[in-house]
Order: C-alpha cells, then sequence, then structure tokens
C-alpha cells in the first residue's frame, strides 16, 4: 500500500504480469528504463519476484526518481542503485538487496533476506524488520562520497558484516528474530572499516577485526538525528522514545591495522609466571630436580660463564733442547740468562747439569738439542750451543755443600762415572770413585782423538772435577768379590765401567786386525806404526776417527769398508773426508791376510794395517752373578737402578750410547739415589716436551743462517715453553685482561681477570714461546 | 700444519675442508669474539710474517743500491686444517662478528675431511639430517582448486576444525557392539594434525624442551589449539607428570626404558591422562639403530629424570630385548600401556620407514589396542647417529605412507587405524605443503622435530652438512647441549613464542590449501585427487595424477 506520500503523486505504473503470466525480469527492466527514459520520475512496479528492480536509472539524470515496490520483488533489489533513486518497498524484500548500492535509498517495509546491501558502497537501506545470513559485508566507504548505511530494525543474520570495509550499520533489536543474539552467529570476520550500532544482546564478534567503542557525543547524536528519518521511513515513529535510551546501545568499529598486528593474548612471559609456573612450581618443569640458573645470557660471556679459559703455563712443559739433550740441560734457560745479560750465570748453570760443559757441549756432542731445536721445523738454523758450550770452560764451581748424607761408591771413572760422582758430590753425600785406568776421564781422556777436542779443555774440566771429587783411587781393577764388599761397605754402588772389549770379526786372520779402541787409546799415549795403506773395517764415527788418527800417523792410502751405509756422520765423517778417506759398501770382509783384506767378493784390499772398528762391548768379568743382565749388558729400570737395589749401573755398561747419555744417566741415578737416601719415592722429571705448534717461529727473522756472537745465539732463541716476559699477551688481548704481577725480582707471573676475558685465546695464539694454553672451563652441571 | 711440516695420509689443507673460512683482515677489529664463539674451535689468532723485498735500486751514480729484506707481523684469524678441528660451517663467527669479518664458504668440491673422519677406525657419527637438499614433498602439488564446482572456502574468513583423531576408531556399528561385548571402546584424542615428535630430555638442552612445552601448553591454554608433543625417550620431568599439562603430552618408551621407573610412580598421583602413548621401535633417521647417551652428558638433572645414576652411558639398543615378534610386541608393550591408566589413554607404536611397514600395519588391523602407526621416514632427524646409517639407510616418507593408507583402503579401514607421518617434513622450509601432502597421501597427522629446532630455536643445520654436532654437546645454540654456558643462550620463552608462531603461521597456510578443497571440519585425509606431480614415475608409484 502506497504511503500518504506516495498518494499525493501520480505513479506510472509497470506491472510485473502480462496476460496473466510473469514478466521476464529483462522485459520488466527494460519497461522500467524506457518509462524513466520517457520522462516517467514515480513508478509503482507491481513486482512479481523480478530480479534487479529499481537499479541503474542514471537515465534520470540528477532528478529524483521514486520507485513503489508493490508485490514480491526478487533478488538484487536496488542493485547498483543510483544516488537519484529512492525505493520503497511494501513488504519484504529477497535476498541481496542493495547489492553494489551506488547510492539509492532503499526502504523494506519488511524483513529482507541473505546478502542485504552487500557491497552496498553508497546510499541508504532501511530494513523495518529483520534481515538475513551474510548482511553489510564487504561494504565500502569512499572518500568522494557520504558512506552507506543499513538500518536493520530488529537482528541480523549470521556471519554479518564480512569483510566490512566501511559504512555504518545499525541494528536496533526491536522484535528481533534472535532475541539473545541480535548480531548473529560470527559476526564482522575480516571487517576493516566502517562501524555497526546495536541494541540488544550480542554473542561474540571477531575480537581479531572488532572492537568495541564508546558511544561519543558526536556519534550518539548521528544516531538520534538519523534514527528518527529511518523510523519514519519504516513508519514506526512511535519507537523513537524506546531507541533513546542511550545505554541500551553499543557500539562496535573495525579495529586499524596497528591494532590487528597486535594480539591481545597474553604475553609468554606472563603466562610463564601466571600458568606455567603457578602449576607446576618456582623453576618449571625442573625446578624441584635443578638450581641451575638457566636465565638467558650473551653468546660472548666472561667470568664462570666463558667456555674457555687462558692458563699461563710457564715451564710447564721442556722445551725441546732440554727434552731431547739426554744430559738434561735446560739450554733454553741458558739463553734467557744471556739475553738478560748475565753471561756468568749462564756459563755457570751448565754445572748443575754436566762436569764437562765444555769438553762435550762444547766439542765432543752430536748436539741432539740443536737437532730438535723448534727453529728447524721453520727452515731456520738452530741456535748454537757449540758457543757458549766452549765458553763453559770458565765457569765456576759454586761451594760444595759439606758432606752429609750417604756414601757410594762409583766404579769407573769416565764421563757416567765421573756425571754420578759429581752429581752426588754437589747434593751433599760422600763419593769414592775408583777406575782401573792412570787417569780420570775414560774415553774422553783417553781415546778420543786430539784432533777433535784440545786437551787443555779436558784437562781443565777433568781438574774442576778433582776439586768436586777428591776421593779418586786409579789403577784399581776390581773383581766381583770387590763390589759385594763395596756394596756392603757404602749405602750404594755405581758400575761405570763403559764398553772397554773391542769386538772382532769371526773372520780367518782377525787377529792380525787392531782394534779401533786400542789404536785410539795408543796413538794418543804417543803413537804407533801403521803403514802407508791402511784399512778399516767398520765406517762408524770411530772408524772416522781412526782414519784421521792414522793419517796423522803417516797413512796416506785409507779406505773404510761397511757392510752398509756408513752411519758415519758429523765432524769425524768431515775429518776422515778431509784427510782423502774413502768410504767402500757393501763390502763383506772374508779374511785377513799379510796382503790385506780379502772381501767376500775375492777382492783383496791391500793394508800394511787393518783396523775393526765395530763397536765396544762391556766387560762384565767384575759384575756380580746376582746383578741381572741382558745379552751382555747390565739389566737397569729408568733410574738406572739394576736387579740389585743397592747397585747402579749407567753408561755403556748398559747401553751402548754418546758421551751425554752417559752423563744424563749419571745425573739421573745420582737424583734417584738422593731421593732414595732422602726417603723419597724417585720419580726423575715428569714434564713432557711442549708442542712445537705452540711455538711461533714468526717473530724471527729466517734468513738468519749464521750466529755472530752467544749474543746473537740468545736473541734468536724462541724460548720453547718459558716466557720471554715480552708481553705481547698483554698488548693481544681485546679487552685488557691481562697484566703482569710483580712476585719481586726476578720472578713474575702474567694474570687473567677473570670478569674481563672471553676466553678468545688470543694470548695463546699470540704468544712466541707458547706459554698461553686456552683450555676449557670448569663445567657447570 | 707447519707448512713444511712433515705429511701424514690425514694431513689436510683449508681446501680439502668441507668449509673455508673467509676472513678480511682489512675489517676485523681483532675483538676476539669469533674464536671465543666457535663451537668446536676451528679458528685462532694467528701471527703472520709478511715479507718485502726492497729491489735494488741502480741510481744515477754511483754503486748499485743493494737489495733489502723487510719483515713485518700482522695478527689475524687462522682456520685450523687439524681434522679434529675442522670448521663446520656453522658460521657463529659471523653471528658474532661486529665488522661482518668472517665467514665460512660451503667448498666448491666434495671434501677429502670425509675420507679421514675415521681416525682410530670409528666411523663418523653426527647428529643432524640426512644432508639431501630437495624433497618429493615439494614437488607435489595440491591442484584441485574449487571455484565454482564446489562451495569454495575461505581460509580467511571461514571456521575450520583442523583436527585429527589419535585412536582406533571403530565403525559405529561396531563400536556399539565392542562396548557391549567388552564392555570398553578404544580412547580416541581429537588433536591437531601436526604434532612435534619425540625428542628426548638429554638430547635436547632443559631450556629447549621446556621451551617447546611451554609452547605447546600456550596453544592449548590460550589459543584452544589441541596441539600435542612427545616426549622421546628419556623419561618426563615428575613436575611435568603430575601436572594438568601432561594431557598435552604424548609419553614415549623406547629400547632403553628411561625414566619409566618415575613415570610408574607418578600415575597415582596424575591429575589428567597423558595424550597417548608412543611406543618407539623404529626412528627414521638411523633406521634398526639405536642411541647412545654419552657419560659425559648424564648430568644429575638428566640421571634424575631418567632413573639412572649421574655419569654413566645410557644405550637404547637398536630392538626391544625382550620382543622378538610383533605379535609379541603388540601384546606384551601395547596392552601393558594400556593397563596402566586403565584402557583410556591409547596406544601406537612409532616405526622407522621400511619396506616392511605393510606387515606391520597389518598385524595391527587385527588389534583393537592398536591405536595408529607413526611412520618416521628417511629424512628424520637425529641427535646423533652414525653417518651411514643416516645417508644411505631408511625409507622414503610419501611412498611409504601411501602404501600404507591404500592398503587400509583396501579393507576398508582407512578411517580406522591413524597413520602419522614423519621424516623430512618441511626440510625445505615448507612445512604447511609437506605436511597437506602426507595428509592427502594418507596421513592423519604428522610428526616434525628438526623443522621446530630450527623454527624454534635457530637450529643452523641444513641439508650440506652444516654444523651436525649435536651428538657431541657442543650445539652452538643451545639447543642440544647439557652445557649450561651453552644452553643458557635458548630463552625459554622465547623458544616457546616461537612454537605458538610455527603452529599459528602453519594454521593459517594449512587452510590455505584445504580451504580450495572445500574441507573445513575435517582434514582431507587420503585426498590425493588433489594432488599431483610433475614426475610420472613418482605419479605411478604415489597413485596421484601425473602433471606438466
Amino acid at each position: 500500500m502506497p504511503s500518504d506520500r506516495q498518494q499525493e503523486k501520480s505513479f506510472y505504473i509497470i506491472s510485473g504480469k502480462q496476460d496473466g503470466a510473469r514478466l521476464e525480469s529483462r522485459l520488466l527492466e527494460e519497461r522500467v528504463q524506457e518509462a524513466v527514459a520517457n520522462g516517467q520520475r514515480n513508478l509503482e512496479i507491481r513486482a512479481f519476484g523480478q530480479h534487479g528492480i529499481g537499479g541503474r536509472l542514471w537515465k534520470a539524470g540528477d532528478e529524483d526518481v521514486h520507485l513503489v515496490v508493490s508485490g514480491p520483488p526478487g533478488q538484487r533489489l536496488g542493485s547498483m542503485g543510483f544516488p537519484n533513486t529512492f525505493i520503497e518497498v511494501n513488504g519484504p524484500a529477497s535476498d541481496d538487496t542493495g547489492w553494489l548500492n551506488a547510492g539509492a535509498r532503499i526502504v523494506v517495509r519488511g524483513h529482507a533476506g541473505n546478502g542485504t546491501a552487500n557491497a552496498m558502497a553508497q546510499g541508504k537501506l532501511w530494513v523495518a524488520g529483520n534481515i538475513g545470513a551474510r548482511g553489510m559485508t564487504m561494504t565500502k566507504a569512499n572518500p568522494r562520497f557520504t558512506p552507506p548505511e543499513l538500518w536493520v530494525l530488529g537482528s541480523v543474520g549470521d556471519y554479518f558484516g564480512e569483510f566490512m570495509a566501511g559504512g555504518i550499520a545499525v541494528v536496533c533489536g526491536v522484535d528481533p528474530q534472535t532475541p539473545d543474539n541480535v548480531l548473529g552467529y560470527r559476526p564482522l570476520v575480516g571487517m576493516v572499516g566502517g562501524k555497526v550500532f546495536f541494541r540488544g544482546p550480542h554473542a561474540g564478534y571477531s575480537q581479531a577485526d572488532a572492537k568495541l567503542v564508546p558511544i561519543g557525543d558526536e556519534d550518539w547524536d548521528w544516531l538520534q538525528d538519523n534514527l528518527a528519518l529511518f523510523l519514519e521511513h519504516v513508519q514506526r515513529p512511535e519507537l523513537r522514545g524506546t531507541l533513546a535510551e542511550r545505554s541500551a546501545w553499543q557500539l562496535l568499529a573495525a579495529r586499524l591495522p596497528h591494532e590487528k598486528a597486535n594480539r591481545e593474548t597474553r604475553g609468554m612471559r606472563a603466562f610463564r609466571s601466571e600458568v606455567w609456573d603457578k602449576e607446576l612450581g618456582r623453576g618449571g618443569i625442573i625446578g624441584d630436580l635443578d638450581d641451575q640458573d638457566r636465565s638467558p645470557i650473551p653468546v660472548v660471556t666472561t667470568g664462570t660463564l666463558r667456555r674457555f679459559v687462558p692458563v699461563w703455563e710457564n715451564r710447564k712443559y721442556t722445551a725441546p733442547c732440554e727434552a731431547s739433550c739426554p744430559t738434561g740441560i735446560p739450554v733454553q734457560e741458558r739463553w734467557r740468562l744471556v739475553r738478560e745479560g748475565r753471561m756468568d750465570e749462564a756459563v755457570d748453570l751448565a754445572l748443575n747439569y754436566t762436569p764437562f760443559p765444555a769438553t762435550v757441549c762444547g766439542y765432543l756432542c752430536s748436539h741432539l738439542c740443536m737437532s730438535a731445536c723448534t727453529r728447524r721445523t721453520g727452515l731456520m738454523t738452530p741456535v748454537d750451543i757449540r758457543q757458549l758450550g766452549q765458553a763453559s770452560i770458565a765457569a765456576r764451581l759454586p761451594e760444595l755443600p759439606p758432606v752429609s748424607g750417604g756414601h757410594i761408591a762409583v766404579v769407573g771413572g769416565g764421563p757416567a762415572g765421573l756425571s754420578v760422582a759429581w752429581q752426588l758430590r754437589r747434593s751433599g753425600h760422600g763419593v769414592t770413585v775408583y777406575d782401573q785406568g792412570p787417569g780420570l776421564g775414560g774415553k774422553i781422556a783417553a781415546v778420543i782423538p786430539g784432533s777433535r777436542i784440545p786437551a787443555e779443555v779436558v784437562n781443565a774440566e777433568l781438574e774442576r772435577i778433582r776439586q768436586v771429587i777428591p776421593h779418586v783411587h786409579l789403577q784399581q781393577r776390581l773383581a766381583r768379590e770387590d763390589i759385594r764388599q763395596l756394596r756392603r761397605d757404602f749405602d750404594f754402588v755405581v758400575l761405570a765401567g763403559g764398553a772397554q772389549q773391542p769386538r772382532r770379526l769371526p773372520v780367518p786372520g782377525k787377529e792380525g786386525m787392531i782394534p779401533a779402541l786400542e789404536f785410539l787409546v795408543a796413538a794418543k799415549r804417543g803413537g804407533a806404526a801403521v803403514g802407508t795403506r791402511v784399512v778399516i773395517v767398520g765406517a762408524g764415527n770411530v772408524g772416522c776417527d781412526v782414519a784421521t788418527e792414522a793419517h796423522r800417523l803417516g797413512a796416506r792410502d785409507i779406505t773404510l769398508i761397511d757392510v752398509q751405509e756408513p752411519a758415519s756422520f758429523g765432524k769425524e765423517r768431515e775429518a776422515a773426508e778431509a784427510v782423502g778417506a774413502r768410504f767402500r759398501w757393501p763390502c763383506f770382509t772374508r779374511e785377513v791376510t799379510a796382503e790385506g783384506v780379502v772381501l767376500a767378493s775375492g777382492e783383496v784390499l791391500p793394508a800394511d794395517t787393518v783396523f775393526v772398528s765395530i763397536g765396544d762391548a762391556p766387560d762384565l768379568g767384575f759384575v756380580p752373578e746376582e746383578v741381572a743382565t741382558e745379552r751382555g749388558f747390565v739389566a737397569v729400570n729408568a733410574f738406572g737402578q739394576t736387579s740389585d737395589p743397592k747397585i747402579f749401573a749407567i753408561g755403556d755398561l748398559v747401553k751402548p750410547g754418546l758421551l751425554t747419555d752417559a752423563i744424563g744417566a749419571g745425573r739421573r741415578a745420582a737424583e734417584a739415589m738422593a731421593d732414595m737416601l732422602a726417603g723419597r719415592r724417585p720419580v726423575g722429571d715428569t714434564r713432557r716436551m711442549i708442542d712445537k705448534q705452540r711455538v711461533k717461529l714468526e717473530y724471527f727473522d729466517p734468513r738468519v743462517i749464521a750466529y755472530e756472537s752467544v749474543e746473537h745465539c740468545g736473541s734468536q732463541c724462541s724460548s720453547c715453553g718459558a716466557c720471554r716476559d715480552c708481553g705481547v699477551c698483554v698488548e693481544v688481548c681485546p679487552y685488557n685482561a691481562i697484566s703482569r704481577r710483580d712476585l719481586g725480582a726476578p720472578d713474575y707471573e702474567y694474570v687473567v681477570d677473570a670478569e674481563r676475558c672471553i676466553g678468545c685465546g688470543f694470548c695463546a695464539g699470540a704468544c712466541p714461546c707458547g706459554i698461553w694454553d686456552l683450555v676449557a672451563n670448569t663445567p657447570l652441571a | 700444519m707447519q707448512s713444511n711440516g712433515t705429511l701424514a695420509p690425514f694431513s689436510l689443507s683449508i681446501k680439502d675442508l668441507p668449509w673455508q673460512i673467509l676472513w678480511n683482515k682489512d675489517k676485523c677489529t681483532l675483538c676476539g669474539r669469533c674464536t671465543a664463539t666457535c663451537p668446536v674451535s676451528a679458528i685462532e689468532l694467528g701471527v703472520f710474517r709478511k715479507r718485502q723485498v726492497a729491489p735494488a735500486v741502480a741510481p744515477a751514480l754511483g754503486r748499485l743500491e743493494a737489495a733489502r729484506n723487510a719483515y713485518s707481523l700482522y695478527y689475524g684469524i687462522r682456520q685450523k686444517t687439524d681434522p679434529a678441528y675442522a670448521c663446520v660451517g656453522c658460521a657463529m663467527c659471523s653471528l658474532v662478528c661486529p665488522n661482518d669479518a668472517i665467514i665460512p664458504a660451503r667448498s666448491d668440491e666434495a671434501d677429502k675431511l670425509r675420507m679421514h673422519v675415521d681416525r682410530g677406525g670409528q666411523p663418523r657419527r653426527r647428529g643432524g639430517r640426512r644432508n639431501v637438499a630437495g624433497s618429493l614433498l615439494d614437488r607435489i602439488k595440491f591442484m584441485r582448486i574449487s571455484m565454482l564446482t564446489d562451495p569454495a572456502l575461505d581460509a580467511g574468513r571461514h571456521e575450520f576444525e583442523l583436527r585429527t583423531l589419535l585412536g582406533r576408531v571403530l565403525p559405529p556399528e561396531q563400536s556399539l557392539r565392542f562396548m557391549a561385548d567388552n564392555g570398553w571402546v578404544p580412547p580416541v584424542r581429537e588433536i591437531y594434525p601436526l604434532i612435534i615428535g619425540g625428542m628426548s630430555f638429554g638430547a635436547l638442552s632443559p631450556n629447549m624442551w621446556e621451551g617447546l612445552q611451554m609452547g605447546v601448553t600456550y596453544l592449548n591454554e590460550e589459543l584452544g589449539m589441541p596441539v600435542r608433543i612427545s616426549t622421546g625417550e628419556g623419561g618426563c620431568p615428575p613436575r611435568l607428570l603430575r601436572s594438568r599439562f601432561i594431557k598435552y603430552v604424548i609419553l614415549q618408551i623406547a629400547s632403553g626404558y628411561f625414566g619409566w621407573d618415575e613415570i610408574i610412580h607418578a600415575i597415582p598421583e596424575m591429575k589428567e591422562d597423558p595424550c597417548a602413548v608412543e611406543i618407539k621401535y623404529g626412528q627414521g633417521a638411523k633406521p634398526g639403530d639405536g642411541g647412545l647417551l654419552m657419560w659425559h652428558k648424564v648430568n644429575k638433572l638428566i640421571a634424575a629424570i631418567r632413573g639412572v645414576p649421574a655419569g654413566i652411558s645410557l644405550p637404547s639398543p637398536p630392538t626391544h630385548q625382550t620382543k622378538y615378534s610383533i605379535e609379541e610386541a603388540v601384546a606384551k608393550m601395547t596392552q601393558s600401556m594400556y593397563m596402566a591408566w586403565g584402557f583410556r589413554v591409547p596406544v601406537y607404536p612409532k616405526i622407522s620407514g621400511t619396506s616392511t611397514a605393510l606387515a606391520v600395519l597389518n598385524n595391527l588391523t587385527r588389534n583393537p589396542y592398536a591405536a595408529g602407526l607413526a611412520i618416521d621416514g628417511e629424512d628424520g632427524g637425529t641427535g646423533a647417529a652414525y653417518n651411514v646409517s643416516m645417508n644411505h639407510m631408511g625409507h622414503p616418507i610419501a611412498s611409504n605412507i601411501r602404501d600404507c593408507y591404500l592398503n587400509l583402503a583396501k579393507v576398508g579401514m582407512q578411517n580406522e587405524i591413524p597413520l602419522l607421518a614423519g621424516g623430512g617434513i618441511g626440510k625445505a622450509g615448507n612445512l604447511a605443503a609437506n605436511a597437506a601432502a602426507l595428509i592427502m597421501l594418507g596421513a592423519s597427522g604428522v610428526q616434525v622435530g628438526k623443522y621446530m629446532m630450527q623454527a624454534a630455536a635457530g637450529c643452523l643445520g641444513s641439508e650440506s652438512d652444516r654444523c651436525n654436532i649435536c651428538n657431541i654437546g657442543l650445539c652452538p645454540k643451545g639447543i642440544t647441549s647439557q652445557d649450561p654456558r651453552l644452553y643458557r643462550r635458548l630463552d625459554v620463552e622465547q623458544v616457546a613464542e616461537r612454537v605458538v608462531d610455527v603452529f599459528l603461521g602453519f594454521d593459517t597456510e594449512l587452510k590455505k590449501i584445504v580451504a580450495p578443497l572445500g574441507r573445513s571440519t575435517s582434514l582431507p585425509t587420503g585426498m590425493s585427487d588433489a594432488l599431483g606431480i610433475d614426475d610420472h614415475a613418482a605419479a605411478e608409484r604415489l597413485g596421484i595424477r601425473y602433471v606438466v
């Protein structure tokens, strides 16, 4: 039924039926458009379910077009509605009313179906009843126009306002279809703009997209003003009072993008304290089992939280020179003293380790210390110990302690025997030395050619030894029973008889061969006739000495033969080669005749004199049978102790070796005896050699190939394992955690401030001497 | 090695190593952070000698001026070449470098180190994964996109109930009959289809383990997502057992039986039943092999949770020692586990991917106690395994799951025994896509472990043998270490937050995949008509469409 206002106008009627049949939507649309084109501005559509009625009436331009729809309209009433259009439906409307409305005002005086106001961008839609599902979805607000409005007197259906991007919806909650929830199920999902006034209960909305906001005065005034218009259009002015109660209304607005970004959920910190720890107890799941602090820490930490800690391992390890010196002389320590300008102390220090620092270190030793020198790993010339050794002739004896300990008999006055006696006396024990020869020094004095060691050096050192060891019995050939007696009379007996028995070849004519040992002794005493042609069987270093001495005594055609490539090396070999000696191998001796040496091949090497130089064996004739032997040598433990705890054996009696081996064995045996006399268990030196890779040779000039002086040597020693006090660690530490602490000159140490140190190991990486190490920190758990 | 040192067969140059440290002298400020942080001490401060030779100069007049040598030194970062200290490529050095002066680079050829990691006759062991990039799962496309053919759903708008069932689902009529006959029906849990797979307390650090549990609990209690997590084999902290949070937990029992006496002692005091019990028979990363938690990792805490003395090695043998057949395993283990909680808690076995999976499944179909079958494929991860087990043993998960599902379909039980798939899901970052592919191939849910390490804790592992040192307790992120100096790098709450993020993100992605299929309230388990792959043989094998 037309309203009063409608009745005042004259309406052009278009029927939705023709000849009793429903007119197609397309034909009705054509008739409406045609009527408007023909100037009709007031039309009554007697609809019969046709779709899309009332939209697209732009042919009227700015002139108002008033449509009254009587009869049931179909879907999409007023869709694409134009701003000039006003549509009144005197009854309910179907789905999608106002779809894509671009400005039309539409009154529905009844309920409206699903999709009401879907995608509406402008215009107004007044509904006198309830609407179906998905109302007000995808609505827009174009800044060029007034936002669209949807007014619903009752309630809205489910999924209301999905993706609503603008406009205003007003849900009045009057006689709602769903009284306990006027907004329907799951409203406003994806809402990004606009607002929704509503009155009555609701069952939730998309919290992520919408929020309840207070109704401000401006909002309220707008609502009340426009409410009047709505009620007038839906012909319910009597509700004005009911709907004027401000407290009954609520307002939902879209969340702004930045509000959506922040989930309004409980933070994890709060969850931990309010839920997690509350249920589990303080400390969470393992608070009852472990009191370890588990709070977060940075990756780079200091103090107890460091994974690694640097350790200043000064002198924890032996330097390679010291470790490889059979005598055990701390060579690097001597170079330190040289660097510090304490030359005298550097020289004197050697006497703590050997009675022959000049003779052996300066001349006779094969210098294992130099072979082992770390510098060689960098193809650099080892520091030359010979210079310091030769200077040791001037070493001064410290004052000897009074004899207060044990008394030890030493049988043998060679390097081994003198070494053990020297050490024992210097540590306060009484010693008596027995030797079968005419003088002290053993092979050093009696056998080694004068060409290799100046006699005055040997004599000077022997003289120094005599000051230390006054009780010497020479020309004493002791038998087994004598040894047993010594054992009873002394605390310990040390057997140091050496290898006095030359080995001979088991070939015919062997008695015609002169043992090298005998020849060298004789040659050194004064002379021996050798003839011009000499063959030496055995081309080792002793053989080389024989060759050199034979040349000194007139030999000119000198041949050394060996069954394998000769093992001779060093100065002995060089000296033999210098006198024209020939080396031949492999040569197997079949026989020795008056002509010379007959080889297995039949060849004859003519010789005036034939020497045999294949080593010497110990003479065990004086060793008591109860002392265990093994393959012709006396069996001993690491300290030189034999199977009889009171008898020690050292030197070539135990194993063929170098002079320095004999001296070192003497020192170790002396330490062990001193320990035992003091009631201590002997342990020896337990230090290990430093890993050469810890030493940084980059600090040295690799082109140094010769040393001008002892001082030059000292400067080039890398001081493996012994701090040079250079302070590189202090400077290289990124956090200034290392400092030098003076312990009263000359002692000092480098210390780490744990609270500054991060455990980077730069100190260890930079240390020239390999003192710093980086080790795992003490476990926490 | 010294530049002129002697060679050993295992003397390697930097070039021979898998990773080369690129160090920039100009940028480096020598702060020491990199060397302090490197988990394997692969780098150190080096002293470098620089030689410059000033050439001879011929002046206009006079004698030639001789050439001269000049040496200078500088300090820098040196990479060690000793195989014991080989760089593992974790790039923690880069992470802590204030000047971007250092970074490891992968060698451009196969490294030589691999031939020397068996010094002493011990072949390489490591943590991590198979180190094979790429995944068949990544090649599977979801190509059934409903627009006008089915009601299309909108992942952002529509409601989804992405849940799966864990437990024996009997058909309605059978269920009624079963109840009438037995007075009991198998329990069934409705849970989220993405499950955090078993990673033990011990393999993981306390902070990592608690972070995962906290995140899962948050998802349940704050966000209403019924996410579940397996304990792995290593027991469960007594407090957790006695808390209501235990209902979010799947308790695992494996061949070492660690911590089970503590669980049994806790049962009378439990407020809630656990979600389920998982019986581990195999692990995808090291099929047929067991585990060993080294004695030095067994500290007081782990010992307490596992119910063992501290400081002893804890072996988990490859097999359950008294179970010699599947019948026995099912009879003894499954039923006993049901008894523990009065038949209220589902019990299911977990096996490694294997060509014998069907035999296991067929047995389970005949046993109403079997609540499901979890299969862990060859791309699964582990804290420690032999390299050979990890790289060369196992079965790909896709065909294994598919075969099982089709077999269930053949006997009409495809909705009755849930299949859980694991191993390599999300290995290239495509967690939801891989999970959805497995679900559509027939899985009712998926289990992930490694992905959680990476996403929730920043695990540095990758498919190119990066880091992979979980087994030696030096995890630079603190995920698999028992050393507080390392695991305190991990913030429990941040791990939990990341777990929440991962599940929320996964949830959205899974919706994006299943919505166009028209699925919103039930998982598209076995919906293989939606799948396609551009490999004909793979399509044939999996029974899905070949698309190009």
